[in-house]
């Protein structure tokens, strides 16, 4: 009698125990795919950040050969504008892709200017746009993958119920604008 | 009988494991297969990448292919990297260059840890000056010779290590013989025979499997240098666990 009782206690405390480790693990869980889609997010806003500390010199240098291709400028002075009022994820890239529109609008220019074309600073920097043109690229898959990740979780059961219990929400894809895909086309 | 089973699994299992491992590293620094890298510049490139990994630690790699299939070159290129995994873990300093022949194009992919020793423009540079101007005279070799030259200058000039420009062991053509293969064929190798002693199983399948065995490792090897703990000139050494991240930095082009 009192050594099934004991089995029995054995036996819950046991489960109770299991149950507890699996809630925290999976609470955990939850927690770190959340980071993670913090920390991807910090390293596409690096990259975002360098390519803005790029763009006055290249606007510069191109100003040197053009400098009557106002519309060019102020596009890109109004994309810079719309990206640093933006908040949200959504909104970022939004004005990421009107960006990318007016600089590739910029480097256009070096086809109706050939001197520019032959400037080695013009191509050191264009050289290094699309490097970090490259790098948001490549930033912007790692964080859509972790994203997917998490969304995957907060959409599954029993994932759900965990994140909610942490807080965690769904987050936002970094979705590439349609305006952007659509390369501009050169006038002659 | 679950000896034999034991005994025919266990050198399958190790064998398999070998081929995924040996998978993830690159049979040399300068992987050819467009073939359009004259053979003695080649071993001699093989050997100065060999000697740049050995003083500074960078893992470059040079990769030519006839085309990258539709994959743009800088997908293609972090692909091969990753799957390389080139560059210490800690450091991320590898660094792959790829040419695509008939798709007309390259790629100098850089690892995080070299970002700051060059820097796309310079790399944009050296191609442009280096690369792109032979290229275009279809002198691939020379391209790619002078190209890495620099690179490896610029690296080691950077690292405070001076390259002899000639290594010290000439590039054999080895097939890729890495160490962990040679482990591989002496734990296989000891397997057998432990149980060729052991009076339960000594029989016609052990011998076989010896026999096997010891035909296709040492005919097949004796070619080149082969045999036991020999990665000489062109193998990698140190590709172990490591494998730095690349971010996408870097620059491609076209002649």
């Amino acid at each position: 009698m009192n050594k099934n009782l004991w089995a029995v206690l054995g036996i819950v405390v046991v489960v109770i125990i299991l149950f507890v480790g699996g809630f925290i693990s999976q609470y955990n869980k939850a927690i770190r795919m959340n980071e993670a889609v913090s920390a991807q997010w910090a390293q596409v806003e690096n990259q975002l950040k360098r390519r803005f500390d790029l763009i006055p010199n290249l606007v510069e240098t191109v100003k040197g050969y053009a400098a009557h291709e106002k519309e060019v400028f102020e596009h890109i002075a109004d994309a810079r504008k719309a990206y640093f009022s933006a908040k949200s994820v959504g909104e970022k890239a939004r004005a990421a892709g009107g960006l990318e529109g007016a600089l590739s609008r910029l480097l256009l220019l070096q086809e109706r200017y050939p001197e520019l074309k032959a400037n080695e600073s013009f191509l050191k920097l264009q050289d290094s746009l699309e490097g970090t043109e490259n790098r948001i690229a490549v930033e912007r898959k790692r964080y859509n993958d972790q994203v997917r990740i998490l969304n995957t979780y907060v959409k599954s059961f029993p994932g759900r119920f965990f994140a909610a219990w942490a807080g965690v929400e769904k987050a936002q894809y970094f979705k590439i604008p349609e305006v952007e895909k659509e390369t501009p086309k050169i006038k002659f | 009988m679950r000896l034999i089973y034991k005994l025919i699994l266990i050198p399958v299992i190790l064998v398999l494991a070998g081929l995924i491992l040996a998978a993830r590293m690159p049979a040399s620094y300068v992987v050819d297969s467009a073939g359009i890298i004259e053979n003695s510049i080649r071993q001699r490139l093989a050997g100065n990448l060999q000697e740049l990994e050995q003083k500074t630690g960078v893992q470059m790699v040079i990769l030519t292919v006839d085309s990258t299939e539709g994959i743009p070159i800088e997908e293609f290129a972090l692909e091969k990297a990753a799957q390389w995994g080139l560059g210490q873990k800690e450091k991320d300093n590898g660094l792959i260059v790829v040419v695509a022949v008939n798709d007309r194009k390259y790629r100098i992919e850089t690892g995080y840890g070299l970002e700051s020793i060059l820097p796309d423009s310079l790399s944009g540079s050296i191609a442009r000056k280096y690369l792109v101007p032979r290229f275009k005279t279809g002198d691939y070799t020379g391209g790619i010779y002078a190209t890495a030259i620099v690179i490896m200058h610029t690296i080691a000039k950077a690292e405070g290590v001076e390259l002899t420009g000639l290594p010290k062991i000439q590039p054999r053509r080895t097939r890729s013989a890495s160490p962990l293969g040679s482990l591989l064929t002496l734990v296989i190798i000891f397997i057998i025979i432990s149980s060729l002693f052991n009076p339960r199983s000594r029989g016609l399948v052990g011998m076989l499997l010896l026999g096997t065995l010891l035909g296709s490792s040492w005919s097949g090897g004796s070619r080149g240098s082969g045999g036991l703990g020999s990665f000489g000139g062109g193998g990698f050494g140190s590709f172990g666990g490591g494998g730095g991240a690349f971010g996408g930095g870097g620059v491609s082009g076209g002649w």
